[in-house]
């Protein structure tokens, strides 16, 4: 087990009362495997998956990474060495190159890189489908599937074991989201990554290897 | 990529931005360069003044606030004399380096002339019995005045302490004195102590007695401090007055000055019974001594009034050569005050527009700080690189406007104290006092000189630096203190 949730609770405080996102939501994560996180807008995935990716901090439970609490690694830490994110929104430095937000990353994280950040950044963008040329351009001159790309690229850069992705593909069409989820297969599967996938598309659920449903912060199995 | 290299890539990718910040560095670093050009200006030139003014003090009685007084009040006061006893105490305090105290009278001669100035064709009205001749008794060997740089012996000698004690006849006269009575050091002159009676209904005085003051010359000396008359001033007027008088001056032990008051007060009360009688009450009036210590240095002036002040008997004060630069800095106290204001002005004006223009860019970088700590890296670097940027460009800012604004202080202030002594020139006061200045207005105005030295570089840098990190940490902090999902998700 890579990843796992325990008695997640999270709440917003709405004058004396608390409205509950998460309530005692528990979940586990094995390496290897692309999951999805399926569910409606406010059903609380987004605030799960920011729990689970350190942006947030729950108000009960703990998250842990390989048996240790996350709180006790140090989120910061934890999001620098142990998780790489990829938003909705794609996130990127728009005045940076392709290739200059794939090294951001890799000048932050303690994780050991190949002094050659530069050919590792553009053989990774290479691998996700962003050829050299493209890679030099700045990031706002890209398409959005593109633009995607780049995020994956820089979620990857590095070298975590686990991806966590906020509803991918919600800005992009048919073909480039089912491109985007072949990338995600191949990294579960061929490259031993653990993807955790948010997202509300049962077409992308039926693709994962383990779907769960999550309904007013209950969480379920998707069958 | 480093935050260093991410903060220059910023700079460099956002030139509209960074041109932008830039101007607003300039435009208000131009008036913080100014503000502090004229201040250090106006700070040289009262360290520079206070230095020729000299170190020296005095206590004098406070006719200031003897002015305040009512007749009755008048009535009522008895003052005391300031005994040597209190000025050897005085003389003691570690901020004196020297100090002596002077009896001073006027006597006339009969064998010598006075010395009334280089154009001897203008006509000098004589009122009464001359008494051209300065006897300054004085306690102190080297002669302070020898030592301050108010003259300079040029030929023989100073006194000896003996002399000095002993009241031997001797004297240190002027050189253009011994010229015109064509004297040297070794010769003999005689001064002349007459005892006038005066009629009150006609106004005619009669001679009741004299007697001759031989003294034997041991040196001559120059005036040093006193300029020459140039150009038409008005002050030059007072200086050619202080001229005369300080080349008539013949310096003397107090022990002869002391001798020949007693004399002059004994022979007088013999003729006049109110001054007899007023002469037995207080006794020992016939010394009156004036004090004069140097100090170490014009900085402890301040410390030296505020140890002596309690010392002094009522209605005394103590007066500096610094009191002196206040009466004659006008103009410069008020563009120093007015550049202060403008500093203060400048420097929250700074801070507040340059922490909007700043607060401004921000938020649309709010996004790009978020990404940086969502991908883990630490919140001082994501400061430090917002930090690099906006101090490159206000370092180059700064560096411009360094020598713009010091241009700018420049002309400014030349326009203002133009105006200023304009506007002040016939209200130049010299006060006559024992510690005198032959210093005006004008070389007050002359050494003020707008420029650029290292303080000046430094202190501009510290506060201009200073201000923009203030204005920029701020909603920094405010930034990046959110966690990465509220500006991101």
């Amino acid at each position: 087990m890579i990843l796992e949730a325990k008695d997640l609770s999270y709440y917003y405080q709405d004058g004396e009362q608390r409205r509950y996102i998460l309530k005692d939501t528990s979940i586990s994560f094995e390496k290897g495997k692309f999951y999805t996180i399926l569910g409606q807008s406010g059903s609380g995935k987004t605030t799960l998956l920011s729990l689970l990716s350190a942006l947030d901090s729950p108000h009960g439970g703990a998250v842990m990474f390989k048996e240790e609490d996350i709180k006790k690694i140090g989120y910061e830490r934890y999001r620098r060495n142990n998780v790489g994110i990829i938003f909705q929104s794609y996130n990127l430095i728009p005045t940076f190159t392709a290739l200059e937000n794939v090294l951001v990353p890799m000048s932050i994280t303690e994780n050991e890189i190949p002094e050659d950040t530069k050919n590792v950044a553009y053989n990774l963008l290479d691998y996700i489908g962003i050829v050299k040329s493209k890679a030099d351009r700045p990031v706002n001159k890209l398409s959005g599937g593109e633009q995607q790309r780049v995020a994956i690229a820089r979620a990857l850069a590095t070298n975590v074991e686990l991806i966590l992705a906020d509803e991918p593909t919600g800005n992009l069409d048919e073909e480039m989201e089912q491109e985007i989820i072949d990338i995600f297969k191949r990294l579960a599967h061929e490259h031993e990554k653990c993807v955790i996938v948010v997202t509300h598309s049962n077409e992308i659920a039926l693709q994962s290897d383990q779907a769960f449903h999550l309904r007013k912060g209950v969480l379920s199995s998707y069958e | 990529m480093n935050f260093l290299k991410r903060g220059f890539l910023s700079i460099t990718r956002k030139k509209g931005k960074s041109l932008i910040l830039l101007a607003v560095i300039f435009i208000l670093g131009n008036l913080i360069a100014g503000a502090i050009s004229i201040q250090q200006a106006t700070g040289n030139v009262e360290k520079n003044i206070k230095e020729r003014l000299g170190a020296a003090a005095t206590v004098e009685l406070d006719y200031e606030e003897l002015d305040t007084l009512s007749d009755e009040e008048w009535e009522s006061i008895e003052f005391e004399d300031i005994d040597i006893e209190l000025i050897k105490k005085i003389g003691e305090l570690s901020y004196v380096k020297y100090y002596d105290y002077s009896m001073a009278t006027h006597l006339g001669s009969e064998s010598m002339e006075s010395y009334q100035g280089d154009n001897e064709d203008e006509d000098f009205v004589s009122m009464g019995p001359s008494m051209d001749f300065m006897l300054k008794g004085i306690n102190y060997a080297p002669v302070i005045d020898f030592e301050e740089q108010k003259g300079k012996l040029i030929d023989g000698r100073v006194f000896t302490q003996e002399e000095i004690d002993n009241g031997t006849s001797v004297a240190i006269i002027s050189k253009k004195l011994a010229e015109k009575n064509n004297l040297h050091v070794g010769d003999t002159f005689t001064l002349e102590n007459a005892v006038y009676d005066y009629d009150d209904e006609t106004g005619d005085e009669e001679l009741i007695t004299s007697r001759d003051v031989v003294l034997e010359i041991i040196g001559l000396f120059e005036p040093q401090s006193i300029k020459e008359n140039e150009g038409d001033s008005s002050d030059h007027g007072m200086i050619d007055f202080m001229n005369i008088e300080y080349q008539n001056t013949v310096y003397v032990s107090n022990e002869i000055v002391a001798s020949e008051n007693k004399f002059n007060w004994e022979e007088y009360s013999k003729v006049d019974e109110e001054f007899a009688e007023m002469i037995e009450e207080e006794e020992g009036s016939f010394e009156y001594y004036t004090p004069m210590f140097v100090l170490n240095s014009p900085e402890d002036t301040d410390a030296f009034v505020e140890e002596v002040t309690p010392l002094l008997p009522e209605f005394y004060t103590v007066i500096s050569a610094a009191d002196q630069y206040d009466s004659i800095s006008g103009s410069m106290e008020s563009m120093s005050k007015l550049s202060k204001y403008v500093l203060i002005v400048a420097v929250i004006a700074t801070v507040l527009i340059t922490g909007l223009v700043v607060l401004l860019f921000l938020r649309d970088r709010k996004r790009e700080l978020g990404i940086y700590l969502s991908l883990g890296e630490r919140r001082g670097r994501v400061v430090g690189q917002v930090l690099i940027e906006v101090m490159v460009v206000a370092f180059i800012g700064i560096t411009i406007s360094l020598f713009s604004g010091n241009l700018l202080a420049g002309q400014i202030s030349d326009t203002l104290m133009k105006a200023d002594d304009k506007n002040s020139s016939f209200e130049d006061v010299i006060y006559y006092s024992e510690i005198q200045t032959d210093l005006t207005t004008e070389d007050v105005l002359d050494s003020y000189e707008v420029n650029l030295n290292s303080s000046y570089i430094i202190g501009f840098y510290v506060i201009g630096l200073l201000t923009i990190l203030i204005s920029t940490v701020i909603p920094l902090i405010y930034i990046v203190r959110l966690n990465p999902k509220k500006i991101l998700m």
